[in-house]
């Protein structure tokens, strides 16, 4: 490095100078057998920032982000605060070669998954043929019986899918988690871009870097592809619970970008067991619901009666065939973390293919095995709770206290089958910005998948930051914050 | 034929609303503080008065001096109608509607909102509160410029125009009430209507001075300058011209957009038009001025009532409305447009 950092001004401090990410894959310039892999360009551009132009420039960025409104609202009894998701302005780059792997890495896992729900919902050979216990699937507090027999157009359940990645210190990429019931976090992707694009046109000049603009154009034709058949033209709407919502933003640029309408339970209604909405000019029908709400509060008549965010008859409505929802109900079986550790077989069940993305090594502790062997190695282990989502409830052995470890094995003890463990991963690092100057911090990433009768990936996706030293969990209620993420184009460095 | 939806239309005309009613308040305030200057009287009662807000502002302050009123009007979140309340309720209806609006106007309002709420103490002192009105009358006016030249004008727009115009035409009527507000606390002394800097003061409220010297050259006549702000079909202030704009409106929505259910509506602007016809010949309307007003604000909520019932849902699904409907008060909105 030291041929880099001798072409600036020896007496101002450049972002890089001190930047260290130890036995850990860094993003930027590789393994720690093979530093200085292929980013020496971006490495370089960095290094003619000083330190506090960036961090000024930073402090632009993030106040563009409140201005723009980019912001989830903590609202109280008086007041509604708004904040914005930290942002980190030094970009997390994907090479073209990485991308055609996760690329066709996450059509193979979306198409198994697709493979696997209508399976269940219809004929369960796969559940008859023991490749995956019944009890775990039928018995899941995600599994709808509402959905069985129901044939969704184009045999899609998963329209909009989102597979949280992971690097380990060779550079290898796992997948972590396949979430295919309403993934959040693609708006952040699109105007991050956005925003590095105004805020650092110097940093991304002479990448060929591949556009992420296009999502909502291809989210839209694939909704209109799963529209129920013999619709002239469909009506999409999406479905919000409304402005109180943390992903409320998300959900108006969703319904900008497709050029849909943003509608609330009390916007619909179902009559006939047909959808539609209160215009101006009075009920409109509609065909195609992309929700971005649970399950649970979607239809009073079906699920939680209490629900007051939901639409009394969806469901009647989409079993009859009048209306396609996106996601469909019922997906939280194929997402669930217990069912998570099956997918390799799942993979090879439907594809008869091996996963091109790996699992991370998994232990179900409903298997007494698994459970031994979790109890005994809680220092080494990662323990999760199967049914949450957001990082709560997981327990990072090698990180934790011993008291925190005592709590996490009585409540293994309490309910096995609640749990699953997995070793702890040291995760890819990228330089962030932080307090004390650049420094390695842990990512993942979340590329989305949108599915009608074929699937097309976002190129890119979320790369989420842990923003705290030392910490793995990147979730934004946890303290984590975004990056963006270039694909570069073949030969685009 | 329109698919807007029902809740958008309600919130874009409330959103206008605010804006607009946020402005006239601060014209109001402004006005206050130019007529006291030189003056022993410094009473500001008469601005609870005019807003009929006597007994809640009654609970949150024991005397109307004049820091109070600024305040209640000004920076007091707990009165759904001050200043703050009001750009803030514009808002949370242009989160409703964001997906409506273009950015500029959303990166407009987030800045007004937030420069806004950063004024403290300080900026509602009496030697700044003059600079402090005047930045948000032009917070308000960037707001319906950027609205005006940048958000797509199809059946959103009529509705932005009629909540706009409402709410200017309910404001103008308020300030004609303001002599006998001020009357009614004590505050202005009989002085018969002649009371040269008052009148100038409230034309100058309604931005109509320069515009009535053109037209009067020679004197600030009371009755004049009440037949000004009322007939004037030129003044973009007066309540004929914010009629004319509302029945323009309302035919847009009929004509153009091909919304059969505008005909009660428009029915109604065509009645209050038709009483604005016959009070210009009445050779005591200065005298009769209150109940005049009283008129105008049952008829401009005839106007948002029947709105409401054709385009928002009021009427279609009284049991999806959680909350009675709005335009049965023309000052504040119902929440379930939040």
């Amino acid at each position: 490095m030291a041929t880099i950092t001798a072409l600036k001004n020896p007496s101002t401090v450049a972002p890089l100078d001190n930047y260290s990410p130890g036995p850990r894959y860094c993003e930027l310039i590789g393994s720690p057998e093979n530093r200085n892999r292929h980013l020496t360009a971006l490495w370089h551009r960095l290094q003619q920032l000083e330190l506090q132009q960036l961090r000024e420039r930073s402090a632009d960025a993030e106040r563009e982000l409140f201005t723009l409104g980019i912001t989830f609202t903590v609202y109280s009894d008086r007041t509604a605060i708004d904040r914005i998701l930290p942002f980190d302005v030094i970009p997390r780059v994907i090479t073209a070669a990485d991308w055609r792997t996760i690329d066709r890495g996450v059509k193979q896992r979306i198409k198994a998954l697709n493979l696997f729900l209508w399976d269940v919902y219809h004929d369960r050979k796969i559940l008859k043929d023991g490749l995956v216990p019944s009890d775990l699937v039928l018995g899941n507090s995600n599994y709808r019986p509402e959905m069985v027999g129901y044939n969704p157009p184009c045999g899609t359940y998963i329209h909009i899918g989102g597979t949280d990645i992971i690097r380990d210190p060779r550079g290898d990429f796992f997948v972590l988690e396949d979430n295919g019931r309403t993934p959040s976090g693609v708006s952040y992707v699109v105007e991050s871009r956005h925003l590095m694009q105004r805020a650092f046109p110097d940093l991304m000049h002479g990448f060929e870097i591949e556009s992420v603009s296009e999502y909502g154009t291809q989210l839209g034709n694939k909704l209109l592809e799963v529209a129920p058949p013999g619709i002239s033209d469909p009506q999409i709407v999406l479905l919000s619970p409304g402005v109180f919502n943390s992903a409320y933003f998300e959900h108006v640029f969703l319904a900008r970008e497709i050029g849909i309408p943003l509608v609330e339970g009390r916007d619909l209604f179902v009559e006939d067991d047909k959808v539609f909405m209160k215009t101006v000019s009075g009920p409109k029908p509609v065909h195609v619901i992309y929700r971005r709400i649970n399950d649970d509060f979607l239809d009073p008549e079906a699920f939680k009666p209490e629900s007051v965010l939901g639409v009394k008859g969806l469901m009647r409505a989409a079993r009859k065939g009048n209306l396609t929802l996106a996601n469909a109900v019922g997906t939280g079986v194929a997402d669930d973390k217990a069912v998570y550790a099956y997918l390799p077989r799942i993979i090879k069940y439907y594809l008869d293919e091996d996963p091109i993305l790996p699992n991370v090594e998994t232990h179900i502790c409903r298997e007494p095995d698994a459970l031994a062997y979790t109890l005994s190695h809680l220092d080494e282990l990662v323990v999760k709770p199967v049914g949450e989502s957001g990082g709560y409830g997981i327990c990072v052995g090698p990180k934790a206290t011993k008291a925190e470890i005592d709590i996490c094995r009585d409540q293994l003890k309490a309910n096995p089958s609640n749990y699953i463990s997995q070793p702890m991963i040291e995760l890819s690092v990228c330089p962030t910005l932080c307090a004390d100057g650049v420094e390695p911090r842990h990512v993942d990433l979340r590329p989305f998948a949108v599915t009608g009768e074929d699937t097309w990936l976002l190129p890119g996706g979320l790369t989420r930051v842990a923003l705290r030293r030392g910490s793995i969990v990147v979730n934004s209620s946890q303290g984590g914050g975004t990056k963006d993420t270039w694909v570069l184009k073949e030969n685009g460095a | 034929m329109s698919s807007l939806l029902s809740r958008y239309a309600e919130s874009v005309f409330w959103m206008a609303r605010y804006f607009e009613r946020a402005e006239s308040l601060s014209r109001v305030i402004e006005t206050q503080t130019s007529f006291q200057r030189g003056r022993q009287d410094n009473s500001w009662g008469w601005i609870v008065a005019l807003y009929a807000d006597e007994k809640a502002f009654a609970k949150a302050f024991s005397e109307a001096t004049a820091e109070n009123v600024i305040r209640y009007y000004m920076a007091y979140i707990d009165n759904p109608g001050s200043i703050q309340s009001s750009i803030r309720s514009a808002r949370e209806n242009a989160r409703a509607l964001r997906p409506m609006l273009s950015t500029d106007m959303w990166y407009q309002l987030n800045d007004f909102y937030n420069r806004l709420f950063a004024f403290g103490p300080n900026d509602f002192s009496e030697v700044r509160l003059s600079r402090t009105c005047d930045a948000i009358k032009r917070g308000c006016y960037a707001q319906i410029g950027v609205s005006e030249s940048t958000l797509y004008h199809d059946e959103t727009w009529p509705f932005f125009k009629l909540g706009l115009y409402l709410e200017r035409a309910d404001q103008t009527s308020r300030l004609l009430d303001v002599r006998f507000a001020q009357q009614a606390t004590g505050m202005a002394r009989d002085e018969g209507h002649y009371d040269f800097t008052f009148w100038t003061i409230l034309l100058r409220a309604a931005s109509a001075y320069h515009a009535y010297r053109r037209v009067f050259p020679h004197d600030i006549d009371p009755r004049e300058v009440a037949r000004f702000l009322i007939f004037d079909p030129r003044l973009p202030r007066s309540l004929a011209f914010c009629l004319g704009e509302i029945q323009a409106m309302i035919e847009f929505l009929r004509r153009n957009c091909g919304l059969k259910n505008a005909a009660p509506a428009a029915e109604q602007a065509e009645k209050m038009i038709a009483g604005l016809e016959a009070a210009s010949h009445d050779e005591r309307l200065l005298e009769n001025l209150h109940t005049f007003n009283d008129w105008v604000q049952l008829s401009l909520i005839g106007i948002a009532e029947e709105l409401g019932q054709a385009f928002f849902g009021y009427a279609q699904t009284p049991e999806a409305a959680p909350t009675p409907p709005a335009a049965k008060q023309t000052q504040s909105q119902t929440m379930a447009a939040r």
